[in-house]
């Protein structure tokens, strides 16, 4: 196997990236009251417990809201759709959409984590992030 | 608890200044401040200077520039607070009974440290994915819509309104009044935000003098206005997805606020709000208790918010139309006030004036509702 052909994560505190192309993002659970938190931290907000354990997030979320990006920095080409995502855990995930039209888009729509090439390296090596797709469009 | 004044205040043309920097705007809106409270320089006893993205000790350069350098000065960063924050900690230095004559200051020479939009910290997961500020407030202002079913051109109402507003403020970076038309004609910036529904990359200063109650008699000759409520509060982390059409923390900082002025939200006269994008006036107005939930939209249609309206709010011109020097920000908001409550506002005059609030909101990490929020109430 190639070096290339191995899947890095962009940021690998936050996105799991299985080597047969699935992934999870990555977060935290406290123990003592069971609140969940992205990305993951060491000291529970809730109720300041220190007991908190890493989880994988489920992959399926529903679409709170979004915006067409017509204007980002460099690392971005535009335009882009970028969403919130609340996840059956009750955490809120920024990403951007893809997999569909712009105009396919809509406030609680069912969306699914995919894994994408999303940037490379300062050695050139392509970087694995997400977005979140149509639920429909994932499955086909 | 010692009540705490301002007697000075002062800012800089807003606008672009190529030729300029921080220290050098911060130097001019410090003297203006200086010469209005009716003060000798060496009568100011400490600074506090609120910047976000000028670099060490721009604070030193500015006290430097005006003969004071020796002065005990601190720099603050609390993103588009910065400048708000400078006066609270100039406060509380002036009420633990440390000094009796404090400035603050806010300066920022942005066009040369950015362009276009901006982002939140480059370390942060949400930049990571292709967050910028103006695409977060979009994702806020269509929620709202979907949610309290406000119309794309009842939001474009607030810059047209700002931008009247500006026109009446020869210190504004915008003097052109616009229509309803220009703002959903202008260039799409993140959907369903426009170019004239952001606030623009501006380079300005403004100062304040605080003092003591013993100082103001001596120098305040009548012009001073007491600062009733300086109030900062930081955004919490989620524990489960809040509402983000709703403000929790600016209520909350609001309320302390209210509560150390001994007033309500109904007893405001006019405010100066954070609008940095035209759907945050809404989500500040609203979280301040000014209007009810999901009523700004059509309250700016009725006239409410003009300066001959109800409750006037952004006399000034706000963000959108006096401009956005980040760290010069909250202590342009406070000077607005003072001249408002002082009667010296010229075209945009309040008539009657007598309780006026400055609101700030800065800053983005993930998973906290905002970073840095103050709320200052200062009454004539």
């Amino acid at each position: 196997m190639t070096r290339s052909a191995t899947r890095v994560s962009f940021r690998p505190g936050e996105l799991e990236v299985h080597q047969d192309g699935s992934g999870n993002l990555l977060g935290s659970r406290c123990q003592s009251c069971g609140a969940h938190f992205f990305p993951q931290r060491g000291i529970c907000s809730g109720c300041l417990g220190d007991d908190l354990e890493t989880v994988r997030f489920s992959r399926r979320g529903i679409l709170y809201t979004y915006s067409i990006v017509r204007q980002s920095t460099p690392a971005f080409e535009v335009p882009y759709a970028l969403g919130y995502v609340d996840l059956p855990e009750g955490v809120r995930i920024m990403g951007q959409i893809s997999g569909c039209d712009f105009d396919e888009i809509s406030i609680g729509m069912p969306l699914t984590l995919s894994l994408e090439p999303f940037a490379e390296d300062d050695d050139g090596i392509t970087l694995t992030g997400y977005r979140f797709r149509p639920v429909e469009a994932a499955i086909a | 608890m010692p009540d705490v004044h301002v007697v000075g205040a002062g800012m800089t043309h807003f606008g672009k200044h190529p030729d300029r920097d921080a220290a050098d705007l911060g130097a001019e809106a410090l003297r203006d401040a200086i010469a209005d409270a009716g003060i000798g320089g060496r009568d100011v006893e400490a600074a506090y200077c609120g910047h976000v993205f000028q670099g060490m000790v721009t604070g030193q350069r500015i006290l430097a520039n005006v003969g004071l350098a020796g002065l005990p000065v601190a720099n603050v960063e609390n993103a588009c607070s910065s400048g708000a924050t400078a006066i609270r900690e100039a406060a509380l230095a002036i009420r633990a009974g440390e000094h009796d004559v404090v400035a603050a200051i806010g300066t920022e020479h942005l066009t040369s440290r950015f362009r276009g939009a901006l982002t939140p910290d480059e370390s942060d997961p949400e930049a990571a994915v292709g967050a910028t500020m103006p695409a977060v407030y979009a994702m806020r202002a269509r929620r709202y819509m979907q949610e309290f079913g406000m119309t794309r051109r009842q939001l474009a109402l607030i810059p047209v309104k700002n931008k009247t507003n500006a026109a009446r403020n020869p210190l504004a970076h915008f003097h052109q009044e616009i229509t309803v038309d220009d703002v959903l004609q202008s260039r799409p910036i993140a959907d369903p935000l426009n170019l004239h529904d952001c606030s623009p990359v501006t380079d300005g200063a403004a100062a304040v003098i605080l003092m003591s109650d013993r100082a103001a008699r001596r120098f305040g000759d009548g012009r001073a206005v007491r600062l009733a409520a300086s109030a900062l509060r930081t955004g919490t982390v989620d524990v489960e997805p809040t509402s983000m059409t709703f403000e929790p923390l600016t209520w909350a900082t609001a309320k302390d606020a209210y509560d150390r002025a001994g007033i309500g939200p109904d007893e405001v006269d006019f405010a100066e709000v954070h609008d940095c994008f035209s759907i945050a006036e809404v989500l500040r107005v609203e979280g301040l208790g000014l209007f009810d939930q999901g009523e700004y939209p059509a309250a700016v249609e009725r006239g409410e918010a003009d300066i001959g309206g109800r409750l006037p709010i952004n006399p000034s011109g706000g963000l959108l139309g006096k401009g956005h020097p980040l760290g010069g920000t909250g202590v342009a908001q406070v000077v607005e006030l003072v001249k408002q409550l002082r009667g010296e506002a010229g075209d945009r005059q309040i008539e009657s004036a007598r309780v006026g609030l400055a609101h700030c909101r800065g800053g983005k990490a993930v998973g906290i509702e905002g970073a840095a929020c103050t709320v200052q109430i200062l009454i004539r």
